[in-house]
């Protein structure tokens, strides 16, 4: 009886993962979009994406040492929120804007509440929600991606610079149709309808790791079944955006575009599957996920419809990620056997 | 060990020197919600003073050493046969010997038996479970007597039908033991006597042993929060418990023996031993042969629920039905660095009660004792999934345990 034995509370065994190993899989899901952004973006996507990510961790790490905290880099939550910002601005933002936003998204969005499972905002949206005020111009300008379909309709303002070429996202024609109600309007729906195909590959303008709904799908459904996300999210956003679009499309099939070129464009399937599924911002009940999600749904399709801006998903994942406490505690458990008579 | 279940504990009946023979009393149950405790062995009391307990710390114990001479005692499976008919014993013969036997539940609880058979006027028992299912991964006691005692525990069940005047009686079986399965059906239709007794196979899942979990898979009904399974007219009981009422009533042989799994990666014979009541750790573990040398956690009970050990000379009870030996390997790193709760929700996930193990662990943690209550801290069963589950490695279930505790304590220093 040399050994030494272990004393300690049950149970002694244990599932064999760790948050860092949750965190990668959430890194692997974005595999795939990371691949579409460099296919269609080229090296910006690379650089971009790795100044964000290495600022991420860099405030990260300079955070704790002045909270005089062990590093936290090993959970790999930095890493995430640097993609995921990086893949929901414009692949024509300058580097500093991106360090600028990063700072923002570690420093105020996530290690001032406490680091990791402490804050409130999504940190990347809470970065990006900083860059759209700081930099509004230049949070709205669009690049068509390198490997422009030459025959894509040329609508929307197209710059005479032969290196950049700008133009209007998918979401900021469908906007301007609902403010303008122009006569070229149906010229305008019939240019979404004709690139539905390239929105779903991802050769249309936009966030940089947005375009490809096939590559977000792919993530996504990786995650789905590595089961790192819980299903009820993607289905409530998602659903309820449909829902939302599919009455506008009732209501005034002139002026709208069907519900399935809504879900394809802009952020709303980066948010089903990557942004409103982060844990720590999200309600932890199966009902309030349905709550949440339905929410950020509703709130994305209500700013995309009625709002001014052509996007919504930042702004309705903020303002739930700030009702999730509420969400919470009205959707409290009750015990398998019901409440106790007190 | 004078604690070997739940309620009052027992007053030594012999003292130190004398000689005592098998079978004799020797703590003596005064309470209603106790049981009555007898020597499993010849030998003489060396010494009644206190000693390691699984749960307790330490508690009074009476030390006996056993005679050179002991015979030992033998499993008695075959003294039951298949024409045994309940109706030899009234109901209250069948009373008086499970509680002169000192039975208790043998699955983990400890609870007296005598008070669960206890007919209720008001609340009349209408479902009998014969609980056959493990209570944890790793351990197979239930599973080998459910084989080789089938008879005997059949003998028991039909007693305890009996007893409470009811036949609608389930035994439930996990469905990864198929040839359990068959041995009950086989040996039914070869009792004519009994009736009202089926068979069931239930999905194999941890915590399917625990009572509450069992009632909701076979009769899809839930206890009541805080309440016990007889206020839903359900009755649960251990396939071992079953067995000892069975030898209890036909053969009058006071509970002094159970079986045993020692297993684990760090035993080097695993394997279920027949042993009696009292019987050091120590011991057990050299007749399975030792130690490996990679074993770094003694745990009286499952990798699951169960307590890890320091103390060796340490007994087992009358509810140890199992010694797990784990290895580094089983455990994973000595060393599991907690990082803080990401609200992944996997916790509530896999809470078989519906809790929100992280709200409650955290709140117990800071002393927050009745936003714990709120959430319903006294529901939770300490089965540990979430524990076992959670991926920033917190002591979800160590942080409940505690809670539940402080509460506990509480309680005492201000009764209401």
């Amino acid at each position: 009886m040399a050994q030494n034995i272990i004393v300690s509370p049950s149970p002694h065994i244990y599932k064999r993962h760790s948050t860092q190993s949750v965190m990668l899989d959430v890194i692997i899901g974005l595999v795939p979009a990371m691949i579409a952004a460099v296919i269609f973006f080229r090296t910006k996507a690379v650089v971009l994406t790795l100044v964000c990510v290495a600022s991420c961790c860099l405030t990260e790490w300079l955070c704790n040492l002045l909270r005089k905290k062990p590093n936290s880099l090993g959970d790999l939550s930095a890493v995430i929120t640097g993609m995921i910002l990086a893949f929901s601005v414009p692949p024509t933002l300058p580097y500093w804007a991106m360090i600028i936003g990063s700072v923002f998204a570690i420093a105020i969005g996530k290690m001032v509440f406490g680091g990791l499972g402490a804050n409130i905002f999504n940190p990347a949206m809470a970065g990006r929600c900083f860059l759209t005020a700081c930099f509004g111009t230049m949070m709205t300008t669009w690049t068509v991606p390198a490997t422009i379909d030459p025959n894509m309709p040329q609508v929307g303002t197209v710059s005479q610079v032969p290196t950049v070429i700008t133009q209007a996202t998918p979401l900021a024609l469908i906007k301007e149709v609902i403010k303008n109600k122009s006569a070229e309007q149906d010229e305008k729906i019939a240019a979404i309808k004709g690139i539905f195909k390239n929105m779903f590959i991802g050769s249309t303008g936009g966030c940089l790791g947005e375009t490809s709904s096939l590559a977000l799908l792919i993530g996504g459904v990786y995650l789905l079944i590595r089961k790192t996300i819980s299903w009820i999210i993607p289905t409530a956003v998602l659903g309820s955006a449909f829902i939302c679009a599919f009455i506008a499309c009732e209501l005034d099939p002139q002026h709208s575009v069907a519900p399935w070129i809504h879900l394809a464009s802009g952020g709303l399937l980066i948010c089903a599957f990557f942004i409103a599924t982060d844990p720590v911002t999200a309600p932890l009940t199966k009902k309030g996920m349905w709550i949440f999600g339905a929410g950020v749904g509703a709130l994305t399709m209500l700013i995309r419809l009625v709002g001014e801006y052509p996007e919504g998903v930042m702004f309705a994942i903020l303002l739930m990620n700030s009702v999730t406490p509420l969400i919470d505690r009205f959707t409290k458990l009750t015990p398998a056997g019901g409440k106790p008579n007190a | 060990m004078l604690s070997q279940h739940i309620g009052a504990i027992c007053k030594p009946v012999v003292n130190k020197r004398d000689h005592i023979t098998t079978g004799q009393l020797i703590g003596n149950a005064e309470a209603f919600v106790s049981a009555p405790i007898y020597s499993p062995v010849n030998g003489t009391v060396k010494d009644i003073a206190l000693q390691s307990h699984p749960v307790l710390g330490r508690a009074e114990a009476i030390i006996i050493e056993s005679d050179e001479d002991n015979s030992p005692k033998q499993p008695c499976p075959d003294k039951f046969s298949a024409d045994f008919d309940p109706r030899r014993f009234l109901p209250e013969q069948i009373f008086d010997a499970v509680r002169k036997a000192g039975i208790v539940g043998m699955g983990g609880a400890g609870f007296p038996t005598s008070v669960k058979i206890k007919a209720n006027p008001n609340s009349p028992i209408n479902t009998i479970i014969i609980n056959g299912c493990e209570c944890e991964p790793f351990i197979t006691c239930d599973y080998r007597i459910m084989l080789e005692w089938t008879v005997q525990i059949l003998t028991g069940v039909s007693l305890i039908g009996r007893v409470l005047n009811c036949d609608n009686i389930y035994i439930a079986i996990e469905d990864n033991k198929p040839d359990a399965v068959a041995a009950f059906k086989q040996a039914i239709q070869k009792m004519p006597s009994i009736s009202g007794i089926k068979v069931v196979a239930v999905k194999t899942k941890y915590p399917q042993g625990d009572e509450r979990q069992l009632i909701k898979s076979i009769i899809n009904k839930n206890v009541p929060t805080g309440g016990i399974p007889p206020m839903i007219n359900v009755l649960v009981a251990n396939v071992a418990t079953a067995a000892a009422i069975a030898e209890a009533v036909v053969l009058d042989n006071p509970l002094t023996h159970r079986v045993v799994t020692i297993s684990g990666g760090g035993i080097k014979n695993p394997g279920n031993f027949y042993a009696p009541v009292g019987t050091s750790v120590s011991y057990l573990i050299e007749l399975a042969g030792g130690l490996n040398n990679d074993a770094v956690k003694i745990i009286l009970g499952g990798p699951m629920m169960g307590f890890a050990i320091a103390d060796l000379s340490t007994p087992i009870t009358k509810t140890g039905g199992a010694i797990t030996i784990l290895t580094e390997k089983e455990i994973g790193p000595a060393k599991r660095g907690q990082t803080p709760c990401i609200r992944c929700g996997r916790c509530i996930e896999v809470c078989p009660m519906n809790l929100n193990p992280t709200k409650i662990a955290h709140a117990a943690k800071h002393n927050l004792l009745e936003t714990a209550e709120e959430y319903y801290m006294s529901a939770c069963i300490d089965c540990g999934c979430c524990t076992y589950t959670c991926p920033a490695n917190i002591e979800l279930s160590g942080f409940i345990k505690t809670g539940k505790i402080l509460v506990a304590r509480q309680k005492k220093l201000m009764p209401k």
